[in-house]
């Protein structure tokens, strides 16, 4: 947010008529409000949103070459929601083959995965307990294990149906216009109350 | 009789839990209540300044603590109220001398001879704070209209939330300054209740007599006159169960249909 926000900013204020300036101020406190809030009051801290962009550049590479340095992760305020919104830098579209491929090459890595798990179920239960606690106990306070583990499995039968859809439902688009800029929205709401009370105020 | 404890708290310091805490207690005291103040902020005591009772005091809480004296000694009575009296804290002692079961037994025996027993909270989350709000049954969440007081008021009504024993969380909304949300550069009374989504126990604006009225050592409730002091008698009569308005701070530069509406809409909502 920082530095683009504050060039953003500074521009902005530049162009903008002295009576609207005031407005930015609130709304621009406000907005940034709901979105620190937002990950205050989740257990969403920045590792496991770290986690989640990275199996989202895992599933989503099976499908198109994107941008992974530039691909954005962010909580941004959406009127009156707070979204995540994901921004993925497409560089090219991959064939069908080279899709088919890669579907099916997740395809095994999960069935050896599956596999592996029933084998040696006995054994490794103990050390994966462990691993898992470590590794995403923020998670499980808000999600059990068991219903993470279930999810996993739904969403990968799902995945392979779906991700097509999706994948078109997301925004793509460059770096700057990206997600994490509060000033865009609700910048016109107010515009009619900051003049009615500037003129008040003089 | 079993009186009613009500902590002060907020997340971030300097916002106001004293001076509230020193204002809602003198005006329970003077509508005829026996109230408590307590002052849990060891080793950083300033409750005994606003009331002006810094000179009177002999024993602390830690001094009823660790049985140098007994409660009832330690107890400092108002100069002009006989109603209302505090206990002091420490200010030579740090926050582990008490520890959150001892405060609550300290709570539990003056809510039986008294109304009210107000805990004004240290800032912070830690220990201080689990001590002071141990014996409450109600909160009074204190923030300013600023981004770094709501965000620290909303964690702790989150930690409020996890406590069983309050059954009631209210946002008392100090340092409001009309003009400046008049003219959109500070959030208004609207934005922050809709943001921290708890009922308001009261409005108060940025009053410059505050800051004399601590050099008094007289809480601004005993001014008639001063626009802060209204505010905190409106905060003790809405605490009594009374549907008091908020006050339209508007009033000395005419009135904006905005502001208006914006209270309005906010009495229907508390
Ligand atoms: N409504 C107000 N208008 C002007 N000054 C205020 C107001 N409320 C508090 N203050 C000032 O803010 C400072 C901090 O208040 P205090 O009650 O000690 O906060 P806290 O107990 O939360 O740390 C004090 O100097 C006090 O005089
Ligand atoms: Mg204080």
């Amino acid at each position: 947010m920082g530095l683009f926000s504050d060039i953003y900013n500074t521009v902005a204020k530049f162009f903008r008529p002295q009576e609207e300036q005031g407005d930015a101020s609130k709304s621009v406190a406000t907005n940034r409000l709901k979105l620190v809030l937002m990950q205050d009051r989740t257990n969403l801290t920045p590792r496991i949103l770290e986690q989640m962009r990275s199996e989202l550049i895992d599933l989503l590479s099976r499908y198109v070459e994107l941008d992974k340095e530039l691909l954005e992760l962010n909580f941004e305020q959406e009127g009156d929601q707070v979204a995540l919104m994901l921004s993925i830098p497409v560089i090219r579209a991959k064939d069908e083959e080279e899709i088919e491929a890669a579907i099916q090459a997740h395809k095994e890595s999960l069935e050896n995965d599956e596999e592996s798990e029933s084998e040696e179920f006995e054994e490794e239960s103990e050390t994966e307990e462990e691993t898992d606690e470590t590794e995403s106990s923020e998670i499980a306070e808000e999600k059990t294990e068991e219903e993470i583990e279930a999810e996993k499995t739904d969403a990968i039968a799902k995945e392979l149906q779906d991700v097509p859809k999706i994948i078109k439902k997301k925004k793509v688009s460059k770096p700057e216009e990206m997600g994490n800029n509060p000033f865009k929205s609700d910048e016109t709401e107010n515009i009619e109350d900051v003049i009615e009370s500037s003129s008040e105020n003089k | 009789m079993t009186g009613r404890v009500i902590v002060i708290t907020s997340g971030k310091g300097g916002v106001g839990k004293t001076t509230t805490s020193a204002n809602i207690g003198t005006a329970l005291a003077k509508a005829g209540y026996k109230v408590v103040l307590i002052d849990t902020d060891l080793g950083l005591r300033n409750l005994d300044l606003l009331l002006g009772l810094e000179n009177r005091i002999v024993y602390t809480i830690v001094d009823v603590i660790e049985e140098r004296c007994k409660l009832k000694q330690a107890l400092v009575k108002d100069k002009k109220n006989p109603n209302l009296s505090l206990l002091a804290a420490a200010q030579t002692r740090d926050k582990t001398a008490v520890n959150a079961e001892q405060l609550k037994e300290i709570c539990n025996t003056l809510k039986e001879k008294n109304d009210f027993v107000l805990v004004d909270c240290p800032a912070g989350i830690e220990q201080g704070f689990q001590n002071a709000v141990a014996g409450a049954s109600e909160a009074i969440v204190v923030t300013t209209p600023e981004m770094s007081a709501i965000r620290d008021a909303d964690r702790i009504i989150g930690l409020l939330a996890t406590k069983e024993e309050i059954t009631s969380t209210k946002l008392l909304l100090n340092r409001v300054r009309p003009n400046l949300i008049k003219s959109n550069e500070m959030m208004s009374v609207d934005d922050v209740v809709g943001i921290l989504e708890i009922p308001l126990v009261g409005i108060i604006p940025e009053d410059t007599g505050i800051i004399t009225s601590t050099n008094k050592g007289e809480p601004i409730v005993n001014d008639e006159d001063a626009l802060a002091g209204k505010a905190y008698r409106n905060v003790a009569q809405r605490i009594l169960g009374e549907e008091v308005p908020f006050l339209d701070l508007d009033e000395p530069k005419g009135i904006v249909a905005k502001i208006k509406n914006a209270f309005a809409k906010l009495k229907a909502k508390v």
